[in-house]
């Protein structure tokens, strides 16, 4: 239902076309680029990705929160190829909520605060025990990706598979569904990751039908009235392509934020306010940068003309930065006063994993970093090299730990 | 058009007029009242529209659902008896002169 003619239209009231922006710029330096775009055209259609940016706060947030006119489903993306299904976060309406649902037990409070929570604080200590002393080491690699996977596995019940599995099938999730060219090489890679996951999750269901616990694969199959099993499988492995590297990327970031600003991190220490730290990391770069939603209806956006099926892109990595809400929204600053972010998203598909990331990133993983390591130094920031377009992060966290 | 006053966690008061139909987070966010942050849209996903609804209004209101409930565990502040989801509240001609008092933080 989604999906539009381009030609016929070229009337001025629609958005402008940009011809100028390339994929390889957004994905080095999407930020300077949205700075412009806020300012000469919040909306915008870019040529060479095929759908129409908006970059204004206001704007990102209004298309997630109205459902009813702007639709998850967009059935023209690798999405679906690289995910052997239609999964839930491209749904929309009670067909959404169902599957959603079905997963929602596992991230009750009660499981949080009695079972997650204290998995993964004790994870997080074995994990930095781990980590070698007086050496350069790179902390993505050695604890932001690992760690990670590790508690994502425990969650989902499947924790037989190893942090390398759990790495590795996210990437080819990841690569697969941003395989805009539709080349072959990375349906390929996630198809035999399909294969893999399959085992791996069919090997748990007779156990855990013995035994039920609280994972995400014990709920869905135990539930009085279950979904099908392919949307099981299909909901474990959004969780796997999405419950990875923002958790990784998010901690890296906040960690290069804190080091790279002494007298701010002094002040944290200080105050003990890691969670303001945390929040300001996932404004300053949004882990997952945009979410796309398709028109259902003829519409208008800041006066601009939206035709019914046009793909819209909310980039919440520019709401983020833009100058309506933050002063200098280019810098990190966890002294800021607190300004709401958009990179949990926002309506029906908010974030499922909010609450566990900001209790064990925000109010675990970075007072107990800083506590076993007071003197971290990041070894040549300045290398540091930032990296993505539909998600974004810091490709390496070199640090010394004493 | 029913009015709704948000009490901040310091006193101070602000009095808007809501359309009828809205929910209170709603009326908040479209009249700039600081103290709801409704990440998600009123979808009961996130608990940051936390609000005590004002003791002489609860029973009009009426108090929080099992479901409400269980998402208010996830709430910033301290959770009371007369804390609810104001995105899950709807404003009628009923609730013209309702009160609420923010807490002190959604986050
Ligand atoms: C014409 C080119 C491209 C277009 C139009 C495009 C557009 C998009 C869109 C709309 C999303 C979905 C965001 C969402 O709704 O959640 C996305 C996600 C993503 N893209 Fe691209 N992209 C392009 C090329 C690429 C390339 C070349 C890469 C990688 C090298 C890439 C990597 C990703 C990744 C990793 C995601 C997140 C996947 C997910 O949804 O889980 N994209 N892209
Ligand atoms: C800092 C960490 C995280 C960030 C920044 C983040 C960000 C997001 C965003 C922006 C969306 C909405 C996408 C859209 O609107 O199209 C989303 C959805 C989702 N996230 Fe996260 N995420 C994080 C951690 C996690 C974790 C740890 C899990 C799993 C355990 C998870 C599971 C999900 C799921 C299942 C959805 C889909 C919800 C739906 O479509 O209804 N996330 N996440
Ligand atoms: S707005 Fe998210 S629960 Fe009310």
């Amino acid at each position: 239902m989604c999906g539009m003619a381009w030609e016929g239209y070229a009337t001025m009231a629609f958005a402008p076309i940009d011809e100028t922006i390339n994929i390889d710029q957004l994905t080095r330096d999407p930020y300077s680029i949205y700075r412009r775009l806020r300012a000469e055209a919040p909306v915008v259609t870019v040529k060479s990705i095929g759908r129409t940016l908006l970059t204004k706060a206001a704007d990102t947030r209004a298309v997630k929160d109205n459902a009813a006119l702007f639709s998850n489903n967009d059935p023209n993306t690798p999405m679906q190829r690289a995910f052997q299904a239609h999964t839930l976060m491209r749904k929309d309406g009670e067909e959404h909520m169902r599957e959603r649902m079905a997963m929602t037990p596992t991230f009750s409070p009660a499981n949080l605060k009695t079972l997650w929570i204290p998995a993964y604080e004790k994870l997080a200590g074995e994990y930095l025990d781990r980590l070698p002393r007086d050496e350069v080491v790179d902390l993505f690699p050695a604890l932001a990706g690992p760690l990670a996977a590790r508690i994502l596995a425990i969650i989902l019940g499947i924790p037989d598979a190893t942090d390398e599995e759990m790495q590795y099938w996210s990437q080819a999730l990841i690569d697969g569904a941003g395989n805009f060219g539709y080349a072959d090489e990375p349906f390929a890679r996630v198809d035999a990751c399909h294969a893999a996951m399959n085992a791996m999750v069919e090997s748990r269901v007779p156990l855990l039908k013995a035994e039920p616990d609280q994972s995400a694969l014990s709920v869905m199959i135990n539930a009085e009235d279950p979904i099908p099993f392919s949307q099981v499988l299909a909901n474990l492995k959004i969780a796997i392509g999405g419950g990875i590297n923002e958790p990784r990327d998010s901690l890296l970031t906040v960690l290069f934020g804190l080091l790279t600003n002494p007298d701010q991190l002094d002040e944290i220490k200080r105050t003990g306010n890691w969670s303001t730290a945390f929040e300001e990391g996932l404004r300053w770069v949004a882990p997952i940068q945009a979410s796309s939603r398709c028109a259902r209806e003829d519409t208008q956006i800041r006066g601009v003309d939206i035709r019914k099926g046009e793909i819209l892109m909310t980039v919440q990595a520019s709401a983020n930065h833009d100058e309506e809400l933050f002063e200098d929204g280019h810098l990190y600053n966890a002294l800021r006063p607190k300004s709401p972010h958009q990179s949990f998203g926002s309506g029906p598909h908010h974030c499922m994993g909010t609450h566990l990331a900001r209790a064990t990133i925000g109010k675990i993983m970075l007072p107990m970093i800083f506590e076993r390591f007071p003197d971290m130094q990041l070894v040549e920031p300045e290398k540091v090299v930032w990296w993505g377009f539909g998600f974004r992060g810091p490709l390496s966290l070199p640090v010394k730990l004493n | 058009m029913p009015k709704i006053t948000f009490v901040s966690p310091e006193g101070g008061r602000t009095t808007v007029e809501a359309s009828d139909g809205d929910s209170v987070m709603q009326t908040a966010l479209a009249n700039g009242v600081e103290g709801i942050v409704a990440e998600c849209g009123g979808a009961m996903m996130c608990a940051t529209c936390h609000c005590y609804v004002d003791e002489d209004w609860l029973a009009r209101t009426g108090t929080a659902s099992d479901e409400e409930r269980s998402m208010l565990d996830f709430a910033a502040s301290e959770v009371r008896p007369e804390s609810r989801l104001s995105c899950q509240i709807t404003v009628t001609g009923d609730l013209d002169g309702l009160t609420v008092h923010l807490p002190d933080a959604q986050i």
